[in-house]
């Protein structure tokens, strides 16, 4: 019980060459017998302190107090630097959104709640304004302004602001920011009517002052934001230590202090959960459930996320240029089967782009049912007897894709009338074939996922499936004036009835073999009492003890 | 040739291959599919976002000029700034490897300890059930591969009977230092730091520890049987004073060598074992760094891990020449 005995909150603050650093280097040293130096135990663990009074890294998180409350959580990899707008990808997002807040946020299920902003509407010229909420400070004390908010926003979506930010994809149809009394307006080219759901995912609140006096090192290990948790040690590629922010407007969390760190191994993940090491780990393979599910110390939850998973289908090129073929993939392919023997049930079967729960899902249409004798009679409709085709697949980007594929592959090949090889990509390599400008670059037959971070059809549908989708592999003339429509009207139900036509065109379009919906898959600590959301963010604030 | 002569010469040859892993790594970046851009921007993102993030990372410049610009900068001292994380490359580098070094150290110390004691035991008791044991204990750890006895490790010491941490870094050696004449308790530290390094140290140091005894049992055994083993012996030395001033000495110049190459691979090569205990060190820099096409960062944590190569290696030969001046001359 060496660990147990001795060890509280792990105190790695490192940050840059700074004097523990040049101890450890002669640390190291000692350890073969040429150490001879000793500190004075100080501990200014930070790399440049601050007069500002923003968060920094210092070993404050030392504290281990018996009554503390300290949740661990462990992921699959770390974040790419705290800026929270210089940034796009999940993990990062999960762990600047500790201490960073939108002007709206989301519920368990994706639902928009209030963040920053606690009332917000449409104005008659098709803005939308943001009404912000009273007494909100940042990390240091100072309060949100409404220009702070604008200079937030201006930061993602114009370039001469400072950064490109990546996040410029999703709010770059804004125009204009306007700060005013207590409120900011956002208006957009034209009307946007999935306005609100994208300030729901996107769109974090910086202080104006605290960034421009800083460089982009800094910002990317410092924070200072307005969430339930302020950043007290950062490790970059290690851990970030938190701990409560007691002015947060919605109230301190539960927890007194939270570590977020990263294992790539899932075995590593799951042995720190069983060894009582963490108490969330993420993105737990089907394999390793039986093991947390044995043990008395953990338990499995999952919930059903917002990615799909799918086979895409070049419509411009032979055998996927006919609609038969296309659908006799889907009918080869039996989901069920992949979701209960390779995913060990933690996926749902999908029958078109849009999951369920998101805006403009069609309930009216079912999946392909698995029908090897359709599939080859619909095959040699087709004209396309006896092809040979290869089906790309990436290597471990999502929850057991290459499993998954080679699954898929075997289905199809089994048919009398189609041979169907694998080929295993990385996903660097892959992915820059999938996102080639021109469609004619893109592979022919691909497995890839899409998580959709607002809920809404149209950022699935239009993307991937419009003719001018930055990853389409489809053209479609109804489809796309189906999707034009949606994004004109001003009428929701109008929208939503569109979307599911467009949905149900897709379906018979059949431009993917439609899979399934993945599920995300935490191990939790007994001790704690804590739910997933659907948008694959970790809120541990929402944590209490059981 | 003086020694120092001899240093100079090596440490000239050491830049020269420094310089080579920072062009062929440069170029790498031309031959090698995939793109740091989609490791920043979203899938979807517009091929006018692509281009800007493209400008901002400074990718649209030629070839040449950004070969010569990054030469400029690592001169000055500036490794440039990582794509992915917008930190400055060498704050990154540099704190990643003293977890490295941490560890590389310690699976030596692990490995030298064991089986040098373990090699000369072997070889003085030739075909003794000492030296049996100790044939199968280096075959076993050749055999064994380190991410397997990594995982075993972990669930036997760590999560059956708790007595390490599975994985992380927590406490570095540095806190153990600092701990010596500061008011934290240095064996709590010390043991803090125990539980952290020891799993991964006899991961990643059992190979070596193999290696080192079949080369010091083979060398000894060597060393025993020569002409001046028996003269020392027939002089009347005591025994004792043949095997370990005599015998050993000799077996060493060898071993060091190896040792010296081995160290230099453990900095650079221990990405295996960093993954499986997540220890933060370069090799998962590394690995991350490929996966999301960072050159720089990858560039940087090369160049560190070459440069700590070369140094290693001069420090051998260094030792070996002290060891054996006629080395000097060849």
């Amino acid at each position: 019980m060496i660990s147990r005995l001795v060890f509280g909150v792990p105190t790695d603050t490192r940050k840059d060459i700074d004097r523990r650093t040049v101890l450890t280097y002669v640390g190291t040293a000692g350890a073969v017998g040429l150490a001879g130096c000793a500190g004075d135990g100080g501990s200014d663990g930070g790399d440049d302190a601050s007069d500002d009074g923003s968060t920094e890294t210092d070993d404050a998180a030392d504290a281990d107090a018996s009554d503390e409350f300290a949740i661990d959580v462990t992921m699959g990899q770390m974040d790419s630097g705290l800026d929270p707008q210089d940034h796009a990808e999940t993990n990062t997002e999960i762990i600047v959104g500790q201490a960073y807040e939108g002007l709206l946020d989301r519920d368990k299920a994706g639902g928009i709640i209030a963040g920053l902003a606690d009332e917000w509407e449409r104005t008659e010229d098709g803005s939308v304004r943001f009404s912000l909420r009273d007494g909100v400070t940042f990390h240091n004390g100072d309060a949100v302004t409404p220009e702070d908010v604008a200079f937030s926003i201006r930061r993602i979506v114009f370039d001469d602001v400072g950064i490109v930010s990546p996040q410029s994809n999703d709010l770059g149809s804004v125009t204009e920011v306007t700060p005013g009394d207590g409120a900011v307006t956002v208006s957009f080219e034209g009307y946007n009517p999935i306005a609100f759901q994208l300030f729901a995912t996107n769109g974090e609140i910086v202080q104006q002052s605290w960034i421009e006096s800083n460089d982009g090192d800094y910002i990317n290990r410092n924070t200072n934001g307005t969430g339930p948790f302020r950043v007290t040690g950062y490790d970059s590629g290690n851990e970030v230590v938190y701990e409560a922010f007691d002015d947060y407007w919605g109230g301190a969390p539960a927890a007194d202090t939270l570590t977020m760190g990263a294992s790539s191994e899932s075995s590593t993940r799951v042995n720190r959960l069983l060894a009582e090491e963490t108490d969330i780990v993420t993105n737990v393979p089907p394999n390793e459930v039986s093991r947390v599910e044995s043990a008395d110390v953990a338990s499995i939850t999952s919930v059903a996320s917002a990615r799909i998973i799918f086979l895409q289908m070049r419509y411009d090129v032979e055998p996927f240029s006919s609609q038969q073929f296309r659908q006799a993939m889907n009918y080869a392919v039996d989901v069920e089967s992949i979701v209960e023997n390779v995913l060990n049930g933690f996926g749902a079967i999908t029958s078109q782009p849009t999951l369920e729960g998101h805006v403009g899902h069609n309930p009216d249409v079912d999946p392909y049912p698995y029908d090897p004798a359709e599939a080859e009679r619909l095959v040699e409709a087709s004209g396309h007897a006896g092809v040979e085709i290869t089906l790309q697949t990436p290597i471990g980007r999502y929850l057991r894709d290459v499993e998954i594929a080679q699954a898929a592959a075997d289905q199809i090949d089994s048919l009398s009338n189609v041979s169907c090889s694998l080929e295993q990509r990385e996903f660097s390599s892959l992915v820059q074939d999938i996102t080639a400008p021109n469609i004619e670059d893109r592979p022919v037959f691909n497995l890839l996922g899409w998580g959709n971070g607002e809920f809404d059809g149209s950022q699935t549908l239009t993307p991937l499936l419009s003719s001018d989708g930055a990853l389409t592999v489809l053209k479609n003339e109804d489809l796309d004036a189906l999707l034009a429509e949606a994004e004109q009207t001003s009428n929701p139900d109008e929208r939503v009835e569109t979307l599911q036509t467009a949905n149900e065109l897709a379906h018979d379009l059949a431009p993917w073999v439609f899979l399934h919906q993945q599920f995300s898959v935490y191990g939790v600590s007994s001790e704690i009492e804590w739910e997933p959301r659907a948008d694959e963010f970790i809120d541990p604030d929402t944590a209490t003890r059981r | 040739m003086s020694v120092g002569r001899f240093v100079l010469k090596r440490s000239l040859q050491g830049v020269g291959v420094v310089w080579g892993v920072v062009t062929v790594v440069f170029a790498l970046r031309f031959v090698t599919p995939g793109s740091p851009i989609n490791a920043v921007a979203p899938l979807d993102a517009s091929q006018e976002t692509r281009q800007a993030i493209a400008a901002e990372l400074g990718l649209d410049q030629p070839l040449y000029v950004q070969y010569a610009q990054y030469i400029l900068d690592l001169l000055a001292g500036d490794m440039g700034r990582s794509y992915i994380r917008g930190q400055e490359v060498v704050s990154l580098v540099f704190s990643r490897l003293p977890a490295t070094i941490e560890l590389a150290v310690a699976a030596s110390v692990v490995a030298i300890v064991l089986a040098i004691p373990l090699g000369v035991a072997s070889a003085t008791h030739r075909n003794e059930p000492v030296d049996y044991g100790a044939t199968l204990v280096s075959l076993g750890g050749i055999s064994t591969p380190n991410f397997w006895l990594g995982i075993m490790l972990i669930l036997v010491f760590a999560v059956e009977f708790d007595v390490f941490n599975t994985s992380g870094r927590g406490t570095d050696i540095g806190d153990v230092v600092l701990a010596i004449g500061g008011s934290e308790p240095f064996v709590g530290a010390l043991l803090s730091w125990l539980a952290y390094i020891t799993l991964p140290a006899i991961a990643l140091g059992t190979y070596f520890m193999a290696l080192i005894t079949r080369l010091t049992r083979s060398g000894m055994l060597d060393e025993l049987g020569k002409g001046y083993v028996q003269a020392a012996r027939a002089k009347g030395l005591p025994r004792t004073l043949v095997r370990y001033k005599h015998a050993l000495r000799n077996t060493l110049i060898p071993v060091i060598t190896v040792l010296g190459l081995q160290l230099g691979t453990l900095i650079g090569g221990a990405v295996i074992t960093e993954a499986v205990f997540s220890w933060p060190g370069l090799g998962t820099l590394v690995i991350e760094s490929i996966n999301q096409r960072d050159w720089p960062a990858l560039q940087g944590s090369l160049i560190v891990i070459g440069t700590g190569f070369v140094v290693v290696n001069v420090l051998v030969d260094t030792v070996y020449a002290s060891l054996d001046p006629e080395v000097v001359n060849e």
